[in-house]
């Protein structure tokens, strides 16, 4: 039975790491949503983009780590703003389809211009030197680098939560979320508010995918390929909640770390199965209101 | 703004159509009616994955066949005509192939098909190639249910396979049924039909040498897994021995990085990547072949190594592939290239093209291609040859690793034989 706990604990912490480039990705989703009331079916084409840019600064280019990820922040950011500028603020007020149609749009778009730029072959960076390496856990390695993709999720958590909780801007972020109409009238600029919150997301997708580089393939279609389980999570959470999107992570990158130890056979359906009973249960999911 | 159409227009058009069909008929009918008067070219239509992160495997075969057209054409053809090639996209969807097939038959009008990547696609085009009345030549596609099932089961004459099918991937079971110190064996496995099968046809086989065998885990990962380290952990807990595993291309590196950096080769005693011996595969680890990671425990086939077999033809091939293309080819290059001179064998030995004669003329023929000595199975249509494991090396010879210790196990063994019996397509 103490086997069976260690392989558990293993797992958990494996799921954990895991868990951490879903919550990225799912924190952006959920915050577009909260905020601006637009479901982004391209953000994970932004993740994509992050993975991308910071492929071509550390591995092509040669540059630092950091800095690479940085200015593949800095990129996509500035993608990010043109998107919201030119196209997304024209969709806020009209049908949820039409959302879909154009972001889903953007997905297609992307995934055809990155092929364009890179080629479609799949690309994997080395990995920094100062990652190599493992910690000794319950007598099997754990890699270096998912430990610090665990803090680095937990950083960014509580970063955003200070940011929100304990800053102007994250009141006002939140004043908009409630009432936009109250919002504005007491002085809120909400277009620029808006522009900000979309940028900010999209930094944050590209920052998922820059933190993968290093252990992932970088191809056409990794952002599509996370994005449903990013959805399951916001489900799960609650649309539009950051402390719902951070536990519906850890359940689902958890349980499918799990489901792959413990039922092989059927691992796939796993979060599917919990996402249909959080429906029946609490139809606006664990943190919604 | 709805486009009127005038009656004018109406009749333009049908005149024009008229026109385009008729002489199209006609030209039809002078390929096939005046075998003397040389027509125009002999058109071959090819389709494989050229898009996507498995875009190289189509690219590969575009580039096969390109070569092969060329240097055929230089000797002026076959039956004194020229091949002309034109490659489309499959996308690895089912419903695109069958509608690459109908245009490149129907509308381009091709005369022999090649190529096709996804099993998927294979078995979907398989079937409506009898209607079509061509010939398809699969350079790819590795399932057993499409020259077992569609050939010697439903007597579909117009499939055949040049390339090696999943019982390649079985070959693991004569790499190491000589070694007593492996007992423990893991999947790490593509969720999907192909790794069913491949990983089921490993068991069956391993077991019949080594009834001690034990299979203590299995991990399954769906099409677009980017983070194997739940399914290498989960496997690792149960301390096997070797580890055998499917995820191919892109998603094969990524298995293999993920695993060493979960000191997955300090702990076994060895790896078998399935087709760890493609081309895009070993460029992917490089970095880490050459720094001696994977502690010599790293063992692959797969369906043609450009460093095998050791004979002239070979040589001639991979050097003017490389002169041509500046790359190392991979199976799905040579797979293409061998089936443009079948169809070059088979329509000098049928002299003709129509799709009964060439298909019987092939059959049972042996071929001298640059994998070695193809036999075209009469059963199955299934190219017969032999391609051997090896272990992952760095060679200083070769700009990216190659197998090397080589284990040669004639084809004749380890290729399944009709009659056949059904293999588990499931978990």
């Amino acid at each position: 039975m103490g086997n069976m706990l260690e392989k558990l604990l293993f797992q958990t912490l494996i799921g954990l790491s895991f868990s951490m480039y879903l919550w990225l990705l799912a924190a952006g989703l959920t915050l577009v949503f909260g905020v601006l009331g637009v479901l982004n079916f391209a953000h994970g084409s932004l993740f994509m983009l992050g993975a991308y840019a910071t492929f071509t600064f550390y591995g092509k280019i040669g540059l630092n780590f950091w800095l690479s990820i940085f200015l593949s922040l800095l990129c996509v950011g500035g993608i990010g703003l043109i998107l919201e500028c030119l196209f997304f603020r024209r969709i806020y007020h009209i049908d949820l389809p039409y959302q879909l149609i154009l972001t889903f749009g953007f997905i297609l778009i992307f995934d055809d211009l990155v092929k364009i730029v890179w080629g479609g072959v799949a690309m994997i960076p080395p990995m920094p030197r100062f990652f190599e390496g493992s910690l000794n856990i319950l007598g099997r390695p754990f890699p270096y680098y998912n430990i610090f993709i665990i803090f680095a999720g937990i950083f960014v958590a509580l970063l955003l939560w200070f940011v929100l909780e304990k800053t102007w801007w994250g009141r006002t972020i939140r004043a908009s979320a409630s009432d936009r109409e109250m919002a504005s009238a007491i002085g809120i600029n909400i277009p620029i508010l808006f522009t900000n919150v979309f940028v900010f997301a999209a930094m944050l997708a590209a920052l998922g995918g820059a933190l993968g580089t290093p252990v992932r393939v970088v191809a056409p279609g990794i952002g599509t390929s996370m994005i449903i389980q990013a959805f399951v999570i916001t489900v799960i959470g609650g649309l539009g909640n950051l402390k719902g999107a951070f536990v519906g992570a850890l359940i689902v990158g958890i349980l499918t770390s799990y489901g792959i130890l413990l039922f092989p056979i059927f691992e796939l359906f796993i979060i599917f199965v919990v996402m249909a009973f959080v429906l029946l249960v609490k139809p606006e999911g664990l943190f919604g209101k | 703004m709805a486009k009127k159409i005038t009656r004018r227009k109406f009749l333009r058009d049908t005149v024009i159509g008229g026109i385009v069909l008729g002489s199209g008929l006609g030209g039809y009918r002078i390929t096939y009616g005046q075998t003397k008067k040389p027509a125009g070219p002999i058109k071959i239509g090819g389709q494989g994955a050229i898009s996507g992160a498995h875009a190289d495997y189509g690219w590969q075969m575009m580039a096969g066949a390109t070569l092969a057209i060329e240097e055929i054409n230089a000797k002026g053809g076959i039956l004194k005509r020229k091949l002309e090639l034109k490659f489309m996209d499959e996308e690895l969807k089912p419903a695109t192939a069958v509608k690459n097939a109908r245009y490149l038959v129907t509308d381009w009008g091709a005369d022999f098909l090649f190529g096709i990547d996804s099993s998927g696609s294979a078995m979907a085009v398989g079937p409506v190639l009898p209607e079509l009345d061509r010939l398809c030549f699969f350079c790819h596609a590795a399932t057993h249910r499409l020259t077992e099932e569609l050939v010697a089961g439903k007597g579909i004459k117009q499939v055949f396979r040049m390339v090696a099918p999943v019982y390649q991937d079985a070959l693991a079971a004569w790499v190491f049924k000589d070694s007593p110190e492996i007992k423990r064996w893991a999947g790490i496995n593509c969720d999907y039909e192909y790794g069913y099968v491949a990983w089921n046809l490993f068991k069956e086989n391993i077991k019949k040498f080594r009834p001690d065998v034990e299979f203590v885990a299995a991990a399954w990962a769906p099409f677009w897994t980017m983070d194997f380290s739940s399914h290498i952990s989960a496997v690792m807990a149960e301390k096997p021995d070797a580890i055998f595993a499917t995820p191919w291309a892109g998603e094969g590196v990524m298995l293999l990085r993920q695993a060493l950096m979960l000191g997955v080769f300090e702990k076994i005693q060895a790896w078998w990547q399935c087709m760890g011996g493609s081309v895009d595969l070993l460029e992917g680890i490089s970095r880490e072949v050459a720094a001696d990671k994977f502690k010599g425990k790293l063992w692959a086939t797969a369906r043609y190594i450009h460093n095998y077999p050791d004979t002239p033809e070979n040589k001639a091939f991979v050097s003017a592939f490389r002169k041509r293309w500046g790359k190392f080819p991979n199976y799905s290059a040579e797979a293409s290239y061998s089936t443009i001179y079948a169809i070059k064998a088979g329509a000098e030995k049928a002299k003709t093209l129509e799709t009964s004669k060439v298909a019987e003329a092939l059959e049972g023929m042996e071929l001298k291609t640059p994998a070695g000595t193809r036999l075209i199975r009469k059963e199955d249509h299934q190219a017969i040859y032999t391609v051997p494991g090896g272990k992952v090396t760095h060679s200083p010879d070769y700009p990216i690793p190659v197998l090397g210790d080589l284990k040669i196990i004639p084809a004749k063994e380890y290729f399944r034989h009709p009659p056949f019996t059904p293999v588990a397509a499931t978990k």
